[in-house]
């Protein structure tokens, strides 16, 4: 099993453990972390999954895709360098631990 | 394993006039069952209308039965899969993303809101569907696709006719020629305003498709526009119904949702309630099961977000409207790759600024006769009236 831990905006800090080749917006949907909606359950097409990913993590998580980009432009919370959509986030050991902090809103 | 079982009995106008009592029952006994009456195999559960639509390779939208392609003279984006849908979706979706709507529309769906809104009078029974759900859903929608020169009158009956031809399963030949009429409209119309999209961008879709590094093929934007404009005036019209029938027959929740300002609670339940788009095919791509039932290539399945979106092991009364629900995982805008694109506009325009302005402007609205309202649509649902009393 693979830890991540879920920093929502007010700072609260959900811990759960997924299994490995789940996506750190499986992980999220299914232990019913709030902040992270994926309503489109994984297909990178609403941007509700957004995520940032922390700053010691950052090299580990890989590096965003051109569609997953473009279609981070339509989140709706602010876009930085560390921004994700978590359903393109594929838990495997070495993210064991992994730190994603969530936007303020997904909607 | 055995085939998913077969009911001769069920009729589509069952499914039309009240197909909630059938979807409860099916929950309960029939999960999966082929109804004769619409030649597909209806998926009643969460779990199995989610996995169909989560799984593209094997539950396609490619479907070669689907009357939509004469009715849009066009192979849509709706009935794509994979690469080819993605890039033809994302070429239109740039311009329903949540940045855009917030920050370069919000202001015009406001005043578009306010202008509909202000023009209601006040003290008399209106009829709510025909004098403003419909007029504005379609008025904010041509805008957003960049052809706010076309009418009111003209986006819905272009939508309707649409709807009609897609869905024209008995493949008679009236409704393609009203829709072929249509498309000859639609299509005049786009030509004349492409010049004009292309010199001044303005962010609208059709502005957005025509001047991408990239762009698609003429042909299918046009049936972008099309599938927005046969996809995206019904669904929003007959959310703000549904939501403004379940606001206005349940008082001490309304109440609630105006103290707490929890409008977008209140959307999210109206569209789980009875969900705008009750019902989505797809065809099946190779030898399955499903529920415990063989499911052949060649077959079509047919996923029921009506009653998904009432299953008992996801809500609690299900049946009822009900806005403070600890969570609601409704599957009313669908869910893989062809979830709806327009669900960010739906929300910020029906749910954040439509609502609110309504019940501020006539906040003693009343529904005095809740039994006169008629339900209707097996595909799409929502009421077909709504006579309220505006003070």
């Amino acid at each position: 099993m693979i830890k991540v831990t879920y920093v929502a905006h007010d700072g609260t800090e959900t811990v759960i453990e997924a299994e490995e080749g789940t996506s750190v917006m499986q992980a999220a949907v299914s232990n019913d972390v709030e902040g992270i909606v994926g309503e489109c359950g994984g297909s990178m097409m609403c941007a509700t999954c957004h995520c940032y990913v922390d700053v010691a993590w950052e090299d580990r998580t890989g590096q965003r895709s051109d569609d997953e980009d473009e279609m981070l432009e339509g989140a709706a919370s602010e876009v930085t360098g560390r921004s994700r959509l978590s359903c393109q986030i594929k838990l495997d050991p070495s993210l064991d631990g992994l730190v994603v902090h969530l936007p303020e809103e997904q909607l | 394993m055995a085939l998913a079982p077969l009911d001769g009995a069920i009729t589509l106008d069952q499914l039309s006039s009240d197909p909630y009592p059938i979807y409860r029952r099916l929950r309960a006994e029939s999960p999966v069952l082929r109804v004769a009456s619409t030649g597909r195999t209806l998926l009643t559960k969460a779990a199995l209308t989610e996995a169909v639509k989560d799984n593209p390779e094997l539950f396609s939208s490619d479907d070669p039965q689907t009357p939509m392609k004469p009715a849009f003279r066009a192979h849509t984006l709706m009935r794509k899969d994979g690469k080819a849908h993605f890039v033809e979706r994302k070429a239109i979706s740039k311009a329903l993303t949540p940045t855009r709507i917030k920050t370069d529309w919000g202001p015009l769906y406001e005043q578009l809101a306010e202008d509909y809104i202000s023009r209601l009078p006040r003290g008399e029974t209106v009829d709510l569907f025909t004098d403003l759900c419909g007029p504005l859903a379609a008025r904010i929608l041509a805008h957003i696709l960049g052809i706010p020169e076309a009418s009111d009158a003209q986006m819905m009956r272009w939508s309707q006719l649409l709807i009609d031809g897609a869905g024209n399963f008995g493949w008679k030949p009236e409704p393609f020629v009203a829709s072929d009429a249509a498309n000859d409209e639609m299509d005049a119309l786009f030509a004349e305003l492409e010049p004009i999209r292309r010199s001044a961008p303005d962010g609208s879709a059709y502005s957005l498709m025509l001047t991408a590094d990239d762009p698609i093929p003429m042909s299918q934007i046009h049936a972008n526009i099309k599938i927005a404009i046969g996809g995206g005036i019904n669904e929003p019209r007959d959310a703000m119904a549904t939501i403004l029938y379940g606001l206005l027959t349940n008082p001490d929740q309304l109440a609630e949702v105006r103290a707490q300002e929890a409008w977008d609670k209140a959307f999210e339940e109206g569209i789980r309630w009875v969900a705008p788009i009750q019902a989505s095919s797809r065809l099946v791509t190779e030898d399955t099961e499903l529920g415990g039932f063989d499911i052949p290539k060649g077959d079509t399945v047919m996923t029921i977000q009506a009653s998904a979106n009432r299953d008992e092991e996801l809500f609690e009364d299900g049946e009822s409207f009900f806005v403070f629900r600890d969570k609601n995982p409704h599957q009313a805008f669908g869910n893989g790759p062809h979830h709806c694109a327009g669900a960010h506009v739906a929300r910020r325009t029906v749910g954040k600024i439509i609502l609110p302005m309504l019940f501020d402007r006539f906040p003693d609205m009343t529904l005095p006769n809740p039994e006169q309202v008629v339900w209707k649509g097996f595909g799409f649902r929502g009421p077909i009236n709504l006579p309220v009393v505006l003070n």
